[in-house]
């Protein structure tokens, strides 16, 4: 490609976030994965020859995140060995007591990286004007990308100017983002009349092609399940006339919905076997949904066999909301235990109680069903 | 399991002896102490639990002392349908053998450890350990209620009858479920373990939370300050910058004005010195005419005083004299007073002694009428001295005149009357002895009848009624005529001794008297009671003397007093101030003459008497005000003095003003006299009216140039601009404080530590969630379990509870009832509807209900593969005859449906046991 330049495209590192579902040595381990991300990123950069590496926003989880974080990503950042440039989004904008302006940070900052402060275009290779608009407050008042290219003329010949910016796009937020979006047509039309060669956004951690130069990075490493292609940098080659844009993997994690229906123990076996053939079992994150109803004894398994995969998986667990799986005693599995009398008697009330829709009757019924077990 | 017999060798004092025991039914075994009854029930232990070659203490016990010998015991028995004959010899010539016969009469048999082995085996299997030790009662051991809820062949037994299987195969699941309980709750169903933890860390981890998230919440509004503050701070360093060209603009013109305000502050200086002068000239000029003036005023004040003191000194000689002539005044009522005093003690001595007439001539006639009294008196009292009837001979006398009639009556009724009349010419004559009147006739009997004279005779003696030469009849009263004559003699002399007594002849008399003895009676009581009121305050003749000795009765020029005081003359010449209080004196002095009384009239006297006392309480009154006039008199003199005293000093002071005053003005009129004065202000005026003239000159200049408002104007501006100034240093200092605290918390990493906080939160709220559900499901199975197992226990125990009753009733009666408890242990008795705790019963009712239970049981298990004999090491010792009867009766009754083996050394306690086999061990 003539006169192209190639640089990398990330954003939302949001370093110090916290995941419960992990648990504590999930959350150390996957901590540590978004720091490792960061560092592959200086690997793509390395092999692929890029010039530079942009983060459009949302680097810091917060700004009050503790120190240890901070050291952390600049010796990440220092695994860059090119220019970087990062933008201050939502999460670590630049207001008052920002991250950025801390003397922490300032002491910190590997010096090849620029944060953008305000909407000055910035050379940050021969060539190459970078300008961003970066968040000055959590609740900007208007588009949070338009300051940055309102006033722009094309840039001088020979200049390829890429512009960075963080927030929703009116057709991605669906209306439902508490600030405004950005708007969509006129970034396309400062594209299109030749202002930008590149737009490069945050804010959406799925790495997503609005336009072939407006481009989502999405996070360098999955944070929910619900994120559709998590764990991407973007190798951007651009020129006046051609782009070229290449989503490449550095996340190692995975995080995934299952939704199961169980009814019998062919249904139990097929999610045994759904666990057993999934990779990367200590780098994922199960959130299973369920319904149906198992006999006590299938409940029973199916309860040891979501704790035997928590144990192999960095973390299984019921989804709570769509998780309706109903014990579902019948007569056989109280016969088996072969109970009498009173024990009996109790055991059959619970199972009626349960068929009544008393949800705490199922769970009597299952602990009285496995300490018969257990004691006969 | 049923023993057959017993044989002991060598064991303890048993040399050698054997004990066959019927299958079924009743055996007493009777035997007395140290024969060795209780050795049997313990060889038949030993031998099932102790191998031939046991070393232990117990085998080493029951060798008999002193002996070389192998104790050695037989049992023979069915023990699961099958025939058992079993021997076993410890210590000296160890064996054991072990002999069995099947039902279907299959022998085997085994020596040694295997026999031990396959007994024990055989021992374990058909014999419930609980049941057996339940319905074996060792010696002393009768009173233990058994709690044999453990026994298996019970549980099958009543399974079996109640129809309700009993969880005893679930007992585990029911400790497992106890014990899940518990891992979350306490018995009082407090949460406990992990699970109360658990909640406690919720609430440390939630206030930690909230912290954090307070100290992030400070973060926020620290943030939205400070951008506050950078837009404000933005905003007054605006408007600052465009105040101060303001000032700088007031300034440049305040230069411009100030050099007319400097002219007119020259003018204003001189225009204040002009006007001191002249104020001084003034003050010169007011000076000199308050000097004449005071001369004038003084001189006018000297003549005042002189005029008010000469005024003064007169008064003060008039109340002098005033003074003389009130006390003069004051001695002549003094002397009034007197003479009054003595006009009232006259007329108080010639009152005295008209009372004391009138009182002599009271007791005169009291005298008399007391001397006519006492002659009254001895009048009555000579009457009454001639009476002898009273009252009581007078009822006396009515009782016997009764007496007389009633007598006569019964004679007359009950003595026969003969009725004689003489017809013929011959004489009649009547003679005899007691013989009377008949109640038609009066008088006494005749002697003789006239012709055609009858006489109507009462013979109470012997009448003899004789014709002289022709007839005598005589007729004798017989029968009770005798009697009734007598009493009537006996009546008459009663009533004649009674009037001899009285004096008089008859009753009417005797009533005549008494009437007069009390008419005289009345008169003496009367006349005696005036006596005592004429003498009671007194013999009247000892205080006539003493008042006649007093009175000088003959000394007739006794009056004293009336002597009449001359009258006062007026006292002339008094001061007006006296007017008032000697006009009524005036008065009285003219008017008051002692009036005269007859000498005999005390009413006159008395009056007197008053009227001179109110004249002499007039005089007193008017003494006192006399004393009072003469007071006021001094202290207004005392007041006229002191006034005039006054006067003259301060007439004395004024001359001494007076003087200095005229030396003063004298002396200024030295130094300038007066027209010089006046002069000198006139100039000074014309001064200052010139000066002030150029002043507004000036003024009107500075007016048209704004020279006064420009200052305050560059004033005012200055002081707003340091104000805004203020403004401005107070928010960027606002703006720094919160930057560095802003600074500070990026630094304590407080949004991570809100975030742990938060994920610390919800790990310890999943975790106890969870513990809740589980803790929540285990009591549910806990509490659920256990309602139903207390629903089956008293199903359960009902099959014994009625074992108990039914046999209970045939000893107690029918209002015997029983509670059992969860042990299936007896836990209550009801007789005669009194409850009671077990405990609360006497030994024998406890010993007897132990015997019962464990007679129940045996009933229970009787059908079953499980039973054992019941055995009774001594027993009913504490039970009386009539109670030894009823337990009798029933242990015989419990040997119909098994086998139960009583040992005792008191065969008299079951001799009630019917059907019983008695078995007597010999010494």
């Amino acid at each position: 490609m003539e006169d192209s330049i190639t640089f990398l495209h990330s954003s939302d590192w949001q370093l110090g976030m916290l995941r419960r579902f992990l648990g504590p040595d999930g959350q150390a381990r996957w901590g540590q994965a978004r720091l490792d991300a960061v560092a592959r990123i200086g690997e793509v950069a390395e092999q692929s020859g890029a010039a530079f590496v942009v983060v459009t926003g949302d680097v810091f989880e917060h700004n009050q995140v503790e120190r240890q974080t901070i050291l952390r990503a600049c010796e990440a950042l220092k695994r860059i060995q090119v220019p970087v440039v990062l933008l201050p989004g939502n999460h670590d904008a630049l207001e008052p007591g920002s991250l950025w302006t801390s003397s922490q940070w300032q002491a910190h900052a590997p010096k090849h990286v620029t944060v953008l402060t305000d909407t000055t275009p910035v050379e940050i290779v021969p060539g190459v004007e970078v300008v961003g608009a970066p968040w000055r407050s959590r609740r900007p008042t208007s588009d949070p990308a338009a300051a940055a290219y309102a006033d722009l003329q094309p840039p001088p010949a020979g200049t390829t100017r890429v512009l960075l910016a963080h927030g929703q796009l009116t057709s991605l937020s669906g209306g439902m983002s508490e600030v405004p979006p950005i708007d969509q047509v006129a970034l396309e039309a400062a594209v299109a009349d030749g202002r930008v060669q590149y737009v490069g956004l945050g804010d959406r951690h799925s790495a997503t092609k609005v336009t072939d130069r407006i481009w989502f990075s999405g996070t360098q490493e999955v944070t929910t399940p619900e994120e559709t292609d998590p764990g991407n940098v973007l190798k951007v080659t651009v020129s006046q006339s051609e782009i070229e844009v290449e989503p490449i993997r550095v996340g190692a994690w995975h995080m995934v919905d299952h939704r199961v229906e169980l009814f019998d123990e062919e249904s139990l076996q097929a999610l045994e076997d759904w666990f057993a053939e999934l990779p990367d079992k200590e780098r994922t994150y199960v959130r299973l949904a369920g319904d149906g109803s198992l006999t006590l004894p299938l409940l029973s398994r199916l309860d040891t066999m979501i704790d035997v995969q928590g144990e192999a998986f960095a973390s299984v667990e019921k989804w709570a909301k769509f998780w309706t799986v109903r014990p579902a005693p019948d007569a056989a599995d109280l016969d088996a235990l072969q109970l009498s009398g009173p024990a009996r008697a109790a055991m059959e009330e619970l199972r009626q109680a349960l068929a009544g829709g008393d949800e705490g009757a199922g769970a009597a019924l299952s602990l009285m069903h496995r300490l018969a077990r257990d004691a006969g | 399991m049923r023993l057959h017999s017993l044989t002991l060798r060598d064991f303890r004092g048993v040399k050698d002896r054997t004990v066959r025991l019927p299958a079924l039914g009743t055996t007493v075994v009777v035997g007395d102490n140290e024969v060795g009854k209780s050795s049997l029930v313990e060889a038949f232990g030993l031998i099932f639990d102790f191998p031939d070659d046991s070393k232990s203490t117990r085998i080493r016990d029951i060798q008999p002392v002193g002996q070389d010998v192998g104790p050695t015991v037989t049992a023979e028995l069915t023990l699961g349908g099958r025939e058992l004959i079993y021997t076993k010899r410890w210590l000296k010539n160890r064996s054991t053998e072990l002999a069995i016969v099947a039902a279907d009469g299959r022998r085997t048999a085994w020596t040694g450890r295997e026999a031990h082995n396959e007994a024990e085996r055989l021992f374990h299997e058909y014999v419930d350990p609980v049941l057996w030790q339940t319905l074996m009662v060792s010696q002393g051991q009768s009173l233990i209620l058994p709690s044999p809820a453990d026994a298996e062949p019970l549980i099958a037994a009543v399974t079996a009858e109640s129809g309700t299987p009993v969880d005893g195969a679930s007992m585990p699941l029911v400790s497992a479920v106890e014990h899940e309980y518990l891992r979350y709750w306490t018995r009082g169903g407090r949460a406990t373990g992990d699970y109360a933890r658990s909640e406690k860390t919720v609430t440390a981890a939630e206030l930690q939370a909230a912290h954090a998230l307070k100290a992030m919440e400070d973060v926020q509004q620290d943030i939205r300050r400070a951008e506050r503050l950078t837009l404000d701070l933005a905003d007054v360093d605006n408007r600052l910058a465009d105040h101060l060209s303001t000032v700088e603009e007031v300034r440049e013109r305040k230069q411009a004005t100030d050099e007319i305000l400097l002219r007119r502050d020259t003018v204003r200086s001189k225009a204040e010195t002009a006007r001191a002068r002249l104020v001084n000239h003034t003050r010169t000029r007011e000076e000199r005419e308050r000097l004449l003036d005071e001369v004038e005023r003084f001189t006018k004040i000297d003549v005042e005083l002189a005029e008010r003191r000469a005024d003064a000194d007169t008064v003060a000689k008039a109340a002098t004299e005033t003074v003389q002539a009130a006390e003069a005044a004051l001695a002549e009522v003094i002397d009034l007073k007197d003479i009054r005093r003595t006009d009232v003690q006259d007329a108080e001595r010639r009152v005295s002694r008209l009372v004391d007439e009138a009182e002599l001539e009271r007791l005169i006639g009291q005298q008399t009428e007391l001397i006519d009294v006492r002659s009254r008196i001895v009048t009555a009292a000579a009457v009454l001295d001639k009476i002898k009837v009273d009252d009581g001979l007078f009822a006396a006398l009515e009782d016997a005149r009764s007496a007389v009639v009633e007598a006569r009556a019964a004679l007359a009724a009950g003595v026969p009357e003969v009725v004689v009349r003489r017809l013929g010419a011959e004489p009649v004559e009547l003679s005899g002895k007691g013989v009377e009147s008949g109640q038609k006739s009066t008088g006494r009997m005749p002697k003789e009848l006239g012709f055609d004279e009858s006489a109507e005779l009462l013979v109470s003696g012997e009448l003899t009624i004789g014709v002289p030469g022709q007839l005598e009849v005589t007729i004798r009263a017989g029968g009770e005529a005798a009697t009734l004559r007598s009493r009537v003699d006996d009546a008459v002399r009663r009533e004649r001794e009674l009037l001899k007594k009285a004096g008089v002849k008859d009753v009417a008399a005797a009533r005549e008297q008494l009437r007069r003895a009390d008419t005289a009676s009345a008169e003496l009581q009367e006349a005696r009671r005036t006596e005592r009121s004429l003498t009671s305050a007194g013999d009247p003749g000892e205080r006539i003397a003493v008042l006649t000795a007093r009175l000088g009765i003959g000394d007739e020029d006794g009056e004293q007093g009336g002597s009449k005081q001359a009258a006062v003359e007026g006292v002339p010449g008094q001061m007006s101030l006296f007017e008032e209080f000697v006009s009524p004196l005036d008065t009285l002095f003219d008017d008051f003459e002692l009036p005269e009384a007859p000498a005999d009239d005390l009413g006159a006297a008395q009056r007197v008497l008053d009227d001179v006392r109110a004249e002499l309480a007039g005089v007193e009154r008017l003494l006192t005000d006399a004393e009072f006039a003469a007071a006021q008199a001094r202290k207004a003199a005392d007041e006229d003095r002191s006034e005039a005293q006054q006067a003259r000093a301060r007439s004395e002071i004024a001359e001494e003003r007076l003087a200095a005053a005229i030396d003063s003005l004298s002396s200024a009129r030295k130094a300038l006299d007066d027209a010089a004065v006046s002069a000198a202000e006139a100039d000074a005026m014309a001064e200052v009216e010139a000066v002030l003239e150029e002043l507004t000159a000036v003024q009107e200049q500075a007016d048209a140039a704004g020279a006064d408002q420009v200052a305050g104007e560059l004033v005012d501006a200055l002081a707003v601009a340091t104000r805004m100034q203020g403004e401005r240093d107070t928010l960027r200092d606002a703006l720094r404080t919160t930057e560095g605290r802003l600074e500070q918390s990026g630094r304590d990493g407080l949004a991570t530590r809100r975030d742990m906080a938060e994920l610390e939160l919800a790990d310890v709220r999943s975790e106890h969630e969870r513990l809740e559900r589980r803790a929540e499901a285990a009591r549910r199975v806990y509490e659920t379990l256990g309602r139903h197992r207390a629903e089956a226990q008293t199903k359960y125990s009902e099959p014994l509870q009625t074992r108990i009753e039914a046999l209970g009733r045939s000893v107690y009666g029918p209002s015997f009832k029983i509670w059992l408890d969860d042990d299936l242990a007896v836990a209550e008795r009801e007789l005669d509807g009194i409850r009671l705790p077990i405990e609360a019963l006497s030994t024998g009712a406890q010993e007897q209900l132990a015997i019962i239970t464990r007679l129940a049981i045996s009933h229970l298990v009787s059908t079953g593969d499980g039973s054992v004999p019941v055995i009774f090491d001594d027993a009913l010792g504490w039970s009386d005859k009539a109670r030894l009867r009823d337990m009798g009766a029933l242990l015989g009754r419990a040997g119909d449906h098994g086998q139960v083996i009583i040992l005792t050394c008191m065969p008299d306690r079951y001799e009630y046991v019917p059907k019983a086999t008695f078995i007597k061990l010999d010494g």
